[in-house]
């Protein structure tokens, strides 16, 4: 099974660099499979179904905003990904993972099994560091990928 | 009198703000406001200028590519360093490929839904749909069994309930005019375009190393090692497999993107003349073709008033004409020191307030060149080609105004490119022109490497003390430039003044309003619950405001909010 692993977020704003910091931490520490594509795709929008196609498998990881304390982890179904309505688009930065399925689904190539790890930010502020609840979320996420790329 | 307000609540903060009064049916005053600080330069004080690209290419996931080059020009123009021309021609040919591909997604994924009415596609005849596509192009994917195809998978997606990608647009609205097959066309484009753009991607991925966030560039050059007999380098295997991805790009462009450009237009010949604003233009040389970056294939320079007679050249970065103009001003953003400050003196301190149409109510400063607002964009930099007489320019400027001409039945003039459509009108042609160019450099590219010159990098020193510089760039969203201090090989300022700025600017303190703002007045509001039009003017301008917090919000929050009061 194809499978890709990526990171979103952007890292220069605080805890939005949480995807980000998990792919590095897999890429440091973990070996995922041979066969396992391992990203960080910052903030791709309206770029992201081209990351998708001709996978079979896609595991994000990103921010999520659920009302949870910093650093707690929440699995998304595809499912749950795509009731996440789309909007109206201002600029090509709204369009979200939600839009990227959504339009594969239509055009043919979208992934059949996706899952988002997300993790509960504490501060999306102008800065390279992660807030320290979030950093401690950093291990756990990357062994939930690594399992859930596996299996 | 109404007022309306278009506040798209993304995931947290928000981006790009549009409020409007409406008499009568038609704006008669706005305002654009970014609801999100855009700071995000001060992460670069004190760092080292020579990996400066790599923080800046994480400034917006749309333009990473642009970010990149833009920052090591910046340095390498404080040093007065000259880079080989192999690098020249690597990174102008990484710059037109990421370019061919933002315009293509740009049309198809972002804009045209405001043009194209989806669920007018089941009334289609997909004979009559082929017949029309192929009376405009020899593209030999308009067949009547490729429309009939796209027609039942629009069908299916209908008797689903859920519109899926289409489901955010206004559809029956009483502004959409397409012929419900010339919507069955652009539907079945937005689909190969989908495949098109990835190629384009593609090349930017195998000269960038990866993508996004390309790896290949350096303070003094870029960083691919050139070899013709190692398989590990850039070699005439990989320069070929770039060009056959390439041509089909090309033809993509020239036979399907102008195109459907051009009929879309010839539906809506009307929006000829609304959206004109502020016809002040800026656009700046691009593409290099030696070392010191002296000479250059697209031309770039200022229009005052819209009169191209005036057109002014700008010859390059070190141009004073250019290098004194550009300041920005905080009357009307949410920042201290009011006044107009050049970007090498740029401050970025924080001052927050209620929204105020008469004061602050923007987090975008408004730039301003030699004191005025300025429009940047495809369309600035096809009316500077087209005053300067480039012939790709006014070839393709020709061609496109006569397909209109030919659609709509009345005569297209360059006089009607300032407006919404000239906007996309332009942004089609200045797409084919960099589809030609590609070709150009891949080939400049090859031939040089083929005689044997495979020099990549001059290695950059810092002398002591203070030097600045700026690098410019013609983006796919107009001129952007990045203004560096830098102090004994250390950031000391660091200011990024891009094309959305210039676009999307507040007022400044002669209550001058911006491009989005001018670009709004007088355009008619047939529904103000369903603002059709004006998201037809500001998407004209490809706006890119976010620069960009990305958050997944599973109650789907993200949807833009119209209030009307």
């Amino acid at each position: 099974m194809k499978t890709a692993v990526y990171g979103i977020g952007n890292i220069l704003l605080g805890d939005d660099g949480i995807g980000p910091a998990v792919v590095n931490y897999l890429f440091a520490n973990h070996t995922l499979g041979d066969d396992v594509t391992l990203e960080d795709l910052g903030t791709p929008s309206l770029d992201l179904p081209n990351y998708l196609t001709g996978f079979d498998r896609v595991v994000f990881i990103d921010a999520v905003a659920v009302d949870a304390p910093p650093g707690t982890i929440r699995l998304f179904s595809r499912e749950e990904i795509i009731a996440a309505a789309p909007g109206i688009r201002i600029s090509p930065h709204e369009p979200s993972i939600n839009d990227a399925l959504i339009v594969l689904d239509f055009a043919g190539g979208a992934p059949r099994e996706v899952v988002l790890i997300g993790i509960v930010p504490h501060t999306l502020e102008n800065g390279m560091n992660l807030s320290p609840a979030v950093g401690k979320a950093i291990p756990r996420a990357a062994m939930l990928a690594r399992a859930l790329a596996a299996n | 009198m109404t007022r309306v307000t278009i506040d798209p609540i993304t995931r947290i903060e928000g981006h790009l703000r549009i409020d409007i009064e409406v008499d009568q049916g038609k704006v008669n005053k706005a305002w654009a406001s970014s609801t999100m600080f855009r700071g995000i330069e001060r992460i670069l004080l004190g760092r080292d200028p020579r990996e400066a690209w790599l923080f800046t290419q994480r400034f917006c996931g749309v333009c990473t590519t642009v970010h990149a080059l833009a920052s090591v020009r910046a340095v390498e123009d404080a040093l007065d360093l000259p880079i080989p021309i192999n690098a020249q021609y690597i990174r102008n040919l990484t710059l037109i490929a990421h370019a061919l591909h933002d315009h293509i997604v740009h049309f198809y994924h972002l804009s045209a839904l405001d043009w194209v009415d989806v669920t007018q596609v089941l009334k289609a005849d997909p004979a009559k749909a082929s017949s029309i596509a192929e009376s405009l192009s020899d593209w030999p994917n308009n067949s009547t069994k490729e429309m009939a195809a796209v027609k039942t998978k629009v069908k299916a997606l209908v008797d689903s309930g859920q519109l899926g990608p289409f489901a955010h647009g206004y559809w029956g609205h009483p502004a959409m005019k397409l012929a419900p097959e010339v919507n069955l066309i652009a539907v079945a484009h937005y689909l190969q375009a989908l495949e098109y753009q990835r190629y384009a991607n593609q090349i930017v991925g195998m000269l960038g190393g990866k993508t996004p966030h390309i790896q290949n560039v350096a303070v003094g050059g870029v960083q691919n090692a050139i070899n013709l007999d190692s398989g590990a380098a850039l070699n005439l295997d990989r320069l070929y497999q770039m060009k056959g991805l390439l041509d089909k790009v090309v033809s993509f462009v020239q036979n399907v993107y102008v195109p459907d450009v051009c009929a879309v237009a010839g539906f809506y010949p009307e929006w000829f003349g609304y959206g004109k604003g502020v016809t002040n233009y800026l656009s700046v040389p691009d593409l290099p073709l030696d070392e010191k970056s002296t000479k250059f294939d697209l031309p770039g320079g200022f229009i005052p008033n819209g009169d191209l007679s005036k057109f002014h050249a700008i010859t390059g970065q070190k141009d004073e004409y250019w290098r004194k103009a550009v300041t920005e001003d905080s009357e009307h953003a949410w920042y201290k020191s009011g006044g107009a400050l050049h970007p090498w003196k740029g401050e970025t301190d924080p001052q927050l307030t209620d929204w105020k149409e008469d004061a602050k109510y923007s987090w975008v400063k408004a730039p301003r060149f030699n004191g005025q607002p300025a429009q940047v964009g495809p369309l600035a930099n096809v009316l500077a080609g087209y005053a300067a007489g480039n012939p790709l320019m006014v070839k393709w400027t020709d061609a496109a105004l006569s397909k209109i001409s030919s659609i709509a039945k009345v005569q297209a003039t360059p006089a009607m490119l300032h407006s919404t459509l000239g906007r996309h009108g332009a942004r089609a042609v200045r797409t084919a022109v960099l589809s030609d160019l590609a070709v150009k450099h891949w080939q400049l590219l090859t031939d040089n490497i083929v005689k044997g010159d495979t020099a990549i990098y001059n290695p950059p020193t810092f002398p002591k003390g203070e030097i600045s510089g700026v690098g410019f760039h013609e983006a796919p969203r107009g001129t952007l430039s990045h203004w560096v201090v830098i102090d004994d090989g250390k950031i000391k300022n660091y200011q990024a003044v891009v094309p959305t700025t210039w676009n999307a600017s507040p007022r400044d303190t002669s209550g001058a309003v911006g491009p989005y703002e001018a670009s709004l007045i007088g355009n008619p509001i047939a529904d103000a619950q369903h603002p059709l039009e004006v998201l037809r003017t500001v998407h004209s301008f490809d706006p890119c405001m976010a620069c960009a917090v990305h958050m997944f919000d599973p109650a789907g929050n993200n949807v833009a909010k119209v209030k009307v009061l």
